[in-house]
């Protein structure tokens, strides 16, 4: 038959360098040697700016004691309790937007209108009902996520193309099947989308508020440091969650890339 | 073999109506609209016998697709009746196979997923599915790619997927809605020798709403010609022209009757159509569907 099978095109070689990927070592090793000669360079009061080796020793402390592992658990939790709650809501709500315009003409706006509101704002209230402990931190990650997870699902169930739905409907699928087989699987990437963009906000949210005011996590422990003024440890810590946050989001990507949800 | 294009009054009851598995009563559907009342389809009726190849041809706007959607069943407050061996249709029926114009796989499942789909549906079990599923797989010739995705094949490819994924819930009749309209010329009429491959083993009933008239008449046993705007029955044409055929047929005297048959009733119903979209471009305010 004239048709042809459409061939991916062949993946690209990770190992050779290329003019952009020299580049953008050298733009690190020159921070890093900007970084290291305003620490000799004495201009700056001790310690503000501390040397790359301090930070390095810092880093090293940090991972070699217990109680670090024991914060990062506790901001994990929350974070993961967050996402996890407003994941469902968002879902749910989403899902209810997206299925009825009466309802999504009537709240939409207003969600819209809350979604870029600085959530830290509440956080008073949080504390109030939720109390200085973990508690409230999760309440500030769960308002942070719900938002872009509800408008992206809401936006995503109105872009489901609508004959794989009479498709279902002819094969007589029944509600459960339609929302299992159909509903969740072609918005699975508005879905994973707002789940990406839910899990960048409730990290600030969750990690803001425990800068603020708590006693336990790793914004705590950030905090604490710098009132400590103890400089590598709170650069070390940075340094630390900066790569765990990219960890974070890459793994989220990856469960977004085409190749692993193609079955979901 | 006689070859002479005879046509059937539309008044003139149907021979097949006492056998008929489909049998289509007095349909009637209007749409309200902010410029007035639409009357797609128009008193339309006619029946279907097993085993037969019926096209429904007409002009773009003629009401074929409202008409498609209501004897699927996905499509409700019309006047008349639908039945299916007996049964009045009231909404999607176990009965009626359906094949979308548009792209219709499900692009997360593979092939063989997307063709066991409506098998997964009635809980089959997982390993009598995917038997099932590659038998109908390689009936529309796709053997080879179970294991990919829509997003691989092309675009006549994925519609022989959709088309196994309707024949694989075994359908007494099989509904189409222009099945190739999105296709190249080419891949037009190889698959649509394909698909009359597999109606003839099958003996399976099928009802194809086209606008194409070289497919309609290669492949039925019986053309119907609606009119344009509202939607009624112009003409009943049988298709006399021996079985097996395949796109060969295409090229041969007698076919080219019947083309030239079918147009001359189309044309003027086309033709009324294209004024009618003309007049609304000129007039936006004025009776518009």
């Amino acid at each position: 038959m004239a048709e042809t099978v459409r061939v991916k095109p062949a993946a690209h070689s990770a190992l050779r360098l290329s003019p952009v990927t020299l580049l953008r070592v050298a733009i690190v090793l020159t921070l890093l040697a900007c970084w290291e000669l305003l620490a000799a360079s004495g201009w700056l009061y001790r310690d503000v700016v501390p040397s790359l080796l301090a930070i390095g020793g810092a880093v090293y402390e940090l991972l070699s004691h217990g109680e670090y592992y024991f914060n990062l658990g506790v901001t994990a939790g929350e974070i993961g309790v967050a996402l996890l709650i407003g994941g469902t809501g968002g879902l749910l709500v989403g899902l209810a937007l997206g299925a009825n315009r009466f309802l999504s003409k009537a709240f939409e706006s207003y969600l819209y209108y809350l979604g870029p509101t600085p959530k830290i704002i509440f956080f008073p209230i949080m504390i109030m009902w939720f109390g200085v402990g973990p508690g409230s931190k999760v309440a500030m990650g769960t308002i942070s996520c719900f938002f872009p997870i509800v408008l992206s699902v809401a936006a995503g169930m109105r872009q489901i193309d609508k004959v794989l739905i009479r498709v279902g409907k002819s094969f007589r699928a029944g509600t459960w099947q339609m929302v299992m087989k159909i509903y969740l699987p072609a918005m699975r990437h508005p879905i994973i989308n707002g789940v990406r963009l839910g899990l960048g906000v409730a990290l600030i949210g969750t990690l803001l508020a425990e800068t603020k005011l708590s006693n336990k996590g790793i914004g705590f422990l950030i905090i604490q440091a710098y009132s400590l003024f103890d400089m590598p440890r709170m650069y070390a810590m940075l340094i630390v969650l900066f790569v765990l946050s990219i960890g974070a989001n890459a793994l989220v990507g990856r469960l977004g890339g085409l190749d692993s949800i193609k079955r979901f | 073999m006689p070859i002479s294009p005879s046509t059937a009054d539309r008044a003139a009851p149907s021979r097949r109506t006492a056998d008929a598995i489909l049998t289509v009563g007095n349909i009637d559907m209007r749409f309200e609209t902010p410029d007035g009342t639409l009357v797609a389809v128009d008193d339309v009726s006619f029946t279907v016998a097993p085993g037969e190849f019926l096209s429904v041809i007409g002009p773009s706007g003629c009401g074929k697709s409202t008409l498609f959607n209501v004897i699927g069943g996905l499509l409700g407050g019309y006047q008349g009746r639908v039945t299916v061996a007996g049964e009045t249709i009231t909404g999607p029926h176990a009965s009626i196979g359906m094949v979308f114009q548009e792209e219709s796989t499900f692009p997360w499942r593979t092939v063989t997923d997307n063709v066991a789909f409506p098998l997964e549906l009635i809980g089959m079990p997982k390993q009598k599915r995917i038997e099932r599923a590659r038998h109908f797989i390689r009936l529309v010739g796709l053997d080879g790619f179970e294991n990919r995705y829509p997003g691989e094949l092309s675009g006549g490819m994925r519609q022989r997927v959709s088309l196994a994924r309707t024949l694989a819930s075994e359908p007494k009749i099989l509904l189409m809605d222009e099945p190739f309209a999105a296709l190249d010329e080419q891949t037009r009429l190889l698959l649509g020798d394909k698909v009359l491959q597999i109606q003839q083993d099958l003996k399976q009933t099928t009802l194809l709403i086209t606008h194409n008239i070289t497919e309609a008449v290669q492949m039925s046993d019986r053309i119907l010609v609606m009119t344009y705007r509202p939607g009624k029955v112009k003409r009943i044409v049988d298709i006399d022209l021996p079985r097996p055929r395949t796109s060969e047929i295409v090229g041969s005297e007698a076919f080219g009757r019947y083309v030239a048959q079918i147009w001359a009733d189309l044309r003027e119903e086309a033709s009324r159509g294209m004024q009618d979209d003309e007049s609304r471009a000129l007039h936006p305010g004025g009776a518009r569907p």
